[in-house]
């Protein structure tokens, strides 16, 4: 039999079956139309409106609105876009190891002449608040700090509490991609002078295709959808309204759940760590130093092995992971995070991405932690024989 | 912890381009029950040549050969070997056009890229095979391996063969040796394999608009030697007209030489050193002789004496010879009679009956015209 190891949790994971079950009348009975008038819509409009209730309240949220949008990368475009856009003369400050979502975004206002700014991180991943002080401090006008809550490659979390203060003493509006962060940190965000906050679904057991943007506080946006005026006329068109469900349901289960399943994640992943560093002393765990990480991601550069053959020989074996971005034929580039950290081109391509949910249990720590090291032995054998 | 694949089968590595070939190749090594990877070569980058999807190695080769794969139900990887691709069959190309020679970027694609490359990459992928739909048999006697022409000779491809290394040889299935072309798109067509009518393809793949010669431009600068004109010479030493660049001549070509001579003229040499191309009547390219070097056996080199074939071209006949001169660094073969254009840089294969010896490539040789042939 083949057996299929799943570490690929930061890409996707699998709905939970609470969430399955939760979304199935929306898929069939409740079909209706959150618009319209009559007793079908109504329906779907309580449903809709009660996951937005459910999700800003695990957030902790009292005051604040919820976009739902159709994806994290479309909410991370909604706040850059929608804010550059208010804005002719705004400021975009990110750091160097945003999602792509962002960072394209932010290209994309850079090439309609906004001022965009890029800050660095540290060996370890973590962002420079020195710089982003100084940014700040230069000058008077719009300006939105975008900074992840927690990194997708490493799962380095940034020092969120000491920029929001910065940006709340300049008057900044700070925007965070809390898409792996959603489920495995204790965030309040009523706590914190986040002013919006990028969601996905699917990170967290949901289903694909839906995602949210917070806004708390007065953020001017622009739309990026236009029609109907659904979601404050921040997002038009007609909700998705299982996804939605699904969406608030796996909040739910997932922030019930929070604490046991860091907890048990985190004692998993340092068990892959040590196991992958007990064969393989030479590898690197990126952002290991870090004062903090998500639980449940590794990001682990290995030195003189073909990655793209090492991906491909993992999948042989059932091992599913990810590397840095792929382009479109499948072949491997090397991770701008890593880059960032000041890897340099070689140790940045050899880098790898494993990440556990709710699905992962021992037996699979110990299958990777058995299974890579003899495949990254097997290929350096034949690399070295050419 | 619980094995993942069942070494009782073999794993192979089947190399599939998204052609009608490779296709069936899988479709059959599946059929005979081998735990069966899939993989196209990625050779150079394609978002940097848009027109280049037609070809067999493009964009739409890697979609038609994935979705192969998934009617095969069988795994399907791209394999990056660009650098490599660029360091052995590239800079070979142009270098060789540099030198004045012909070359034959399919042959050095198979003898390094597509067989040594790709087995090491199965290798790390813990295959114990490689395969290619290469149309060529297989033949395995006494332990040992013998590389044979195609049972349908119109398509038999050995010629571009010679080159590939023995180690690879014994860890080589080609399943198409026995069968014609018809009957390998009947039996794709028959499996619904969507690549059965694909028409083929026969341009070098990363030229594929057919401009070499401002592919070259981009490689070399374009004030090499190979640009500049340079003087059309008589084998009399007569010079009769300029050229504008030896990259436009090969040996045998007529096209863009000078007229007014008695009989037709053709390219019998080119001299890089000195720009020059030498021209002269068509007995001129009758040689007597092939010379080899950078040459390769599949099996033990044939002592001198011994009596071989030798093909020169793709579509060419084979010429029956005496090996004349055996070493580690050259091969002479002595012809029986004279043989047409025999281009330096080509390759030649040599053959025992059906059996690839091995090969090499043709060496310029010091003197073309036979001073009298008796």
């Amino acid at each position: 039999m083949r057996r299929t190891v799943y570490l690929d949790y930061a890409a996707t994971s699998p709905i939970r079956p609470q969430v399955r079950g939760a979304m199935g009348p929306f898929n069939d009975a409740a079909f209706g139309n959150p618009s319209s008038i009559h007793a079908h819509g109504r329906d779907a409009r309580v449903a809709v409106e009660a996951a937005r209730r459910r999700i800003l309240g695990a957030l902790g949220v009292s005051d604040g609105r919820l976009i739902f949008t159709g994806s994290g990368t479309e909410s991370d475009n909604l706040a850059l876009l929608g804010f550059g856009r208010r804005h002719p003369d705004a400021r975009i400050i990110c750091s160097a190891v945003e999602h792509k979502a962002v960072i394209a975004a932010a290209a994309a206002l850079q090439a309609r002449g906004r001022q965009v700014h890029s800050i660095p991180v540290n060996e370890h991943g973590v962002l420079d608040l020195q710089v982003l002080e100084a940014l700040l401090s230069a000058e008077e006008r719009p300006t939105l700090v975008s900074v992840m809550w927690a990194n997708n490659e490493t799962g380095v979390v940034q020092p969120i509490e000491r920029v929001a203060a910065l940006c709340q003493a300049r008057g900044a509006i700070l925007h965070s991609d809390a898409v792996q962060a959603m489920g495995k940190l204790d965030f309040r965000l009523g706590d914190t002078a986040v002013q919006m906050l990028s969601l996905s679904a699917h990170k967290l057991g949901g289903p694909k295709g839906i995602g949210a943007l917070v806004v708390c506080g007065p953020v001017e946006l622009e739309p990026l959808v236009y029609g109907g005026g659904q979601e404050s006329g921040l997002r038009s068109g007609t909700e998705n309204v299982a996804g939605i469900v699904g969406f608030a349901e796996a909040v739910a289960v997932s922030s019930a759940e929070r604490e046991r399943e860091s907890a048990r994640l985190h004692a998993l992943r340092d068990r892959l760590e040590a196991g992958l560093r007990e064969a393989l002393p030479e590898i690197v765990v990126n952002g290991a130093a870090a004062p903090q990480r998500l639980p449940h991601i590794t990001s682990i550069s290995i030195p003189d092995v073909d990655i793209e053959s090492l991906l491909t020989a993992l999948d042989l074996e059932g091992v599913c992971v990810s590397s840095g971005s792929a382009c479109t034929t499948g072949s491997v580039e090397a991770s701008h995070v890593a880059r960032a950290m000041g890897l340099d081109g070689d140790w940045a391509r050899n880098t790898i991405r494993l990440s556990l949910g709710w699905g992962t249990e021992a037996e699979d720590i110990e299958y990777v932690s058995a299974t890579l090291p003899k495949l990254v032995r097997r290929i350096r054998d034949f690399t070295a024989r050419a | 912890m619980s094995a993942n694949n069942d070494r009782d089968r073999p794993r192979v590595l089947v190399a599939m381009s998204g052609g009608v070939d490779s296709s069936l190749a899988a479709a059959l090594l599946k059929e005979q029950g081998y735990e069966l990877i899939g993989a196209t070569i990625k050779t150079f980058c394609y978002a940097e040549h848009p027109g280049s999807s037609k070809t067999c190695c493009g964009l739409e080769g890697i979609a038609d050969a994935r979705s192969v794969a998934q009617r095969l139900d069988i795994p399907h990887y791209v394999f990056d070997l660009e650098d490599e691709f660029t360091r052995d069959v590239i800079d070979d190309f142009v270098a060789e056009y540099a030198e004045g020679r012909t070359p034959n970027p399919c042959v050095r694609c198979n003898s390094h890229t597509k067989f040594r490359d790709l087995l090491r990459r199965a290798q790390m992928l813990g295959c114990d095979r490689i395969a290619t739909g290469h149309y060529a048999r297989c033949e395995r006697v006494d332990g040992r391996v013998r590389l044979m022409r195609a049972a349908d000779r119109s398509k038999d491809q050995t010629y571009f063969l010679w080159g590939i290394d023995r180690t690879v040889l014994e860890r080589l299935e080609l399943p198409l040796g026995e069968l014609t072309k018809t009957e390998v798109r009947r039996r794709a067509r028959q499996l619904g394999l969507q690549t059965a009518d694909k028409p083929e393809s026969f341009d070098i793949c990363f030229v594929p608009d057919g401009d070499y010669r401002g592919f070259l431009a981009q490689r070399l600068s374009p004030d090499h030697d190979a640009f500049l004109p340079g003087p059309i010479t008589t084998l009399a030493g007569e010079r009769v007209g300029t050229h504008q660049g030896y990259s436009r001549f090969t040996v045998g070509q007529r096209r863009g030489l000078p007229g007014g001579f008695s009989e037709p003229m053709y390219v019998v040499d080119i001299e890089p050193q000195t720009r020059s191309v030498l021209i002269g009547p068509a007995d001129a390219l009758e040689a007597t002789r092939v010379t080899i070097a950078d040459q390769n056996w599949l099996a033990d080199p044939p002592p001198i004496g011994s009596a071989v074939s030798v093909q020169v071209r793709h579509r060419g006949h084979e010429v029956a010879g005496l090996i004349e001169d055996s070493g580690a660094e050259r091969t002479v073969i002595r012809l029986h009679g004279s043989h047409r254009a025999i281009t330096p840089g080509q390759s030649a294969a040599v053959y025992d009956g059906e059996v690839l010896l091995g090969g090499g490539r043709i060496a310029r040789e010091r003197r073309l015209l036979p001073i009298a042939s008796t």
